[in-house]
């Protein structure tokens, strides 16, 4: 609760700055501001309090993902003075809406009631579509916005009647009265309340692109400024994985027999797909899309499951799924604004030139591939092991090919940087701040590979 | 008064959910068939709605204000949404002169 | 008896209005139509004894929403243009695919029977009091968090509808 009121302060402060013009302080000020919103989060460690009738739960579940979600924002806000160092004015509108929608995505990580969990994607939702067109006088920019409302608000449509079927049944929006409805009428619930549950599933995994609703993603991640996707792409799926968790977690864990089907098919699919199309791209930020949705099959793993560790998994998973997507996105707006494109051709002989932004991108590259003892193995290896802990066997089996598959794509950008003669590209000037910052992350993600056990037992 | 509204005969509460239904079917066709981005966006209202009577059929046969509640907040988020979708089809239109979703053909699907 | 035909008088209005929304050939009528639809459902509340909920529906829909539909059809001259054809093929299997969900969720609704079913015409709730209530003692947290929402909703139309130098 803590959080979200420090955050709105901050967020009205962004503005306020902007207006008077002083560009200057406004990057200190969110930096500094997320620490102490930080600091004012984890403070509430431990304490267990119901908000305002159960509308917002104070559990350490919350708690740990907005931590995640704060450090994410805050990653993406260093990198921001790199991507938006040509712009002359003070951008305080862009800053705020990140600052919004992290509010969003902190709701979705903390509801105790349908309403809230409708509010929070909502206005993580609404603060997307406007960041994806953020880019105004960028064709594709525009483009990825229009297809990221249309679809976005079609899928708020399914939730909606979804969450009005389950309303309906059960007579209550909040989840605890919800559970204790199913609980008391486990035989006897209407066939009306499980196509809720499917309306509401198909709303949420269009929020966590899991094919078959994938479909907006590669456009969207595409389209728009590379920044916004780098934010876009981890925030949004850390918040509504972890809203789709505690759904589950607290609301239909007594029906979970019946959704497991549902997000089997969902994971299965998600995991082929998406780790097949990411291999035909050539656009790196296009095969960051797909990696992104083949990394949400991943995630589903732990709801699917939903073992004592199921929790923790999650987090970890999330977070290391999120520091290895930014530090890559950090290297892409890099070379991108040097080399004018996407295209794997950009990277031939980046290691000779800039040490440092290749290996950054190469410790990313292999988290994300699973390659030990980086983060990302440590967190696949533990997502798979909750799922085997649960007895789903064909499930890990599809995991393991599809990490396997992905090895080939993730391997594509090291092999095009350390092994390609440089044809014409020059040496890319950074700043000395730059580096050092893509150092201190990919140092992160190496050394949050040894400690699992830490994360994953925090919850 | 109460006495006249008394004897209005009930109204089966499954004629509303079929009623609602058919209105998010139609909804649902019309953002699959249609290529203008504005009737798409209508079509998604009319989705919104039935949801909206949904809620609020339920919410007044159960004698409980939660549901008109929801309704205030979908309302709201509507509202929002109008008001970014149309200025981002005003965006589009200043740059490609079209709202034609196919014409929105850039990015590879 | 009188109630019933209000009922099937409304939601055969709303059902055609939705219809004519997507076979209207011109955005302008597609509009009106849908104002039409909202007009009806606005009767379904009043029928519900939902009376704020029809007011602030046709506030909210017909008066802003409507509005700003009708200013950006009028503003960007996107009468003219009239309506893209889509492939047939293309319209058949969307028709098929929303036919298949209304079947569906028949089928589910078929079986259902809600046993605490009691007459909506004669509870209070829809009124301005009993609302008033709900929504500012166990629904303020929401409704708090609904300023953050329009505020993003504000700050980016700004955003989005000002014509700035880079």
């Amino acid at each position: 609760m803590n959080a979200i009121i420090a955050l709105s302060a901050l967020a009205i402060l962004t503005m306020f700055f902007g207006v008077i013009q002083k560009k200057s302080v406004l990057l200190p000020l969110i930096l500094s501001g997320l620490i102490i919103v930080f600091f004012l989060n984890v403070i509430e460690w431990g304490t267990f309090k119901h908000y305002y009738n159960e509308m917002f739960i104070a559990d350490n579940f919350n708690i740990a993902f907005t931590a995640a979600l704060i450090l994410t924002t805050f990653l993406v806000f260093i990198f921001s003075a790199l991507y938006y160092r040509t712009v002359k004015r003070p951008l305080e509108d862009i800053y705020a809406l990140m600052l919004f929608s992290l509010i969003g995505g902190i709701t979705m990580a903390s509801f105790g009631n349908i309403t809230m969990l409708f509010i929070g994607i909502e206005t993580l939702s609404i603060s997307f579509y406007i960041l994806a067109g953020s880019k105004k006088f960028d064709v594709a920019s525009n483009e990825a916005a229009l297809k990221y409302f249309l679809t976005g608000t079609f899928a708020t449509g399914f939730l909606l009647f979804g969450m009005a079927l389950i309303y309906g049944v059960s007579g209550s929006f909040n989840l605890q009265a919800i559970n204790s409805y199913i609980i008391a009428n486990k035989e006897s619930i209407p066939t009306l309340f499980y196509a809720g549950m499917i309306l509401v599933f198909v709303g949420m995994a269009f929020k966590i692109a899991a094919v078959p609703f994938h479909f907006w993603a590669p456009d969207v991640y595409t389209g728009s400024p590379t920044l916004i996707t780098a934010f876009m792409s981890t925030i949004g799926k850390v918040a509504s994985i972890a809203a789709f968790y505690r759904l589950i977690s607290i609301t239909f864990l007594n029906v979970h027999d019946f959704s497991v089907d549902i997000l089997m098919l969902f994971a299965i699919a998600t995991i082929i797909v998406g780790n097949l199309s990411a291999m035909t791209q050539d656009n790196m930020k296009r095969m960051l899309a797909y990696s992104g949705i083949s990394n949400s099959g991943y995630l589903l793993f732990a709801i699917i499951a939903m073992g004592p560790k199921s929790a923790g998994t999650l987090l970890y998973f999330s977070i290391s799924y999120a520091i290895a997507t930014i530090t890559a996105f950090a290297v892409i707006m890099l070379v991108r604004e040097e080399r004018g494109t996407f295209s794997l051709q950009d990277y031939k002989g980046l290691a000779k030139q800039n040490p440092v932004e290749a290996f950054a991108m190469a410790v990313a590259m292999m988290s994300l591939a699973g390659i030990p003892p980086l983060a990302g193995f440590m967190a696949k290896y533990n997502i798979f092991s909750v799922a085997m802990n649960g007895g789903y066997v064909w499930l890990v089996i599809v995991g393991v090919i599809g990490s396997m598959i992905s090895v080939f794509y993730y391997f594509k950008p090291i092999i095009y940087m350390y092994f390609h003669r440089a044809d014409a590209h020059k040496k890319i000037e950074t700043t000395k701040a730059y580096k050092i910052h893509i150092l201190l992350v990919s140092i992160l993600l190496i050394i949050l590979g040894f400690l699992p056990g830490l994360v994953i037992g925090l919850l | 008064m109460p006495d006249a509204v008394q004897n209005l005969q009930m109204i089966p509460l499954n004629d509303y959910i079929f009623f609602c239904s058919a209105l998010f079917a139609i909804g649902i066709i019309g953002v699959l068939i249609k290529r203008n981005a504005l009737v798409i966006f209508m079509s998604v209202e009319l989705m919104l709605n039935s949801a909206n009577l949904l809620l609020a059929a339920f919410s007044a046969y159960r004698n409980d204000p939660a549901g008109q509640i929801f309704v205030f907040f979908i309302m709201v988020v509507a509202a929002a949404e109008v008001a970014i979708g149309l200025a981002l089809l005003v965006m589009i239109y200043r740059s490609t002169h079209s709202i034609d979703i196919n014409a929105l053909n850039k990015l590879k699907w | 008896m009188l109630s019933k035909y209000i009922f099937y008088f409304l939601s055969s209005v709303a059902i055609y209005a939705a219809l004519m929304v997507l076979i209207s050939k011109k955005p302008i009528h597609s509009v009106l139509y849908l104002t039409l639809a909202f007009f009806a459902i606005a009767g379904h509340y009043i029928l519900l004894n939902a009376q704020f909920l029809a007011v602030v529906h046709i506030i909210v829909y017909a008066g802003a929403i409507m509005v700003l539909f009708l200013f950006t059809v009028m503003l960007l001259n996107l009468n003219i243009e009239g309506e893209f054809p889509k492939k047939n093929i293309i319209k058949f299997a969307a028709v098929i695919v929303g036919g298949l969900i209304l079947i569906t969720l028949i089928g589910t609704f078929r079986t259902y029977d809600l046993e605490i079913i009691k007459n909506p015409t004669l509870n209070q709730i829809g009124l301005v009091k009993n609302l008033g209530k709900v929504l500012f003692k166990e629904y303020l947290l929401p409704f708090e968090l609904c300023s953050i929402l329009f505020l993003a909703a504000m700050v980016g139309a700004v955003m989005l509808g000002k014509k700035d130098i880079q």
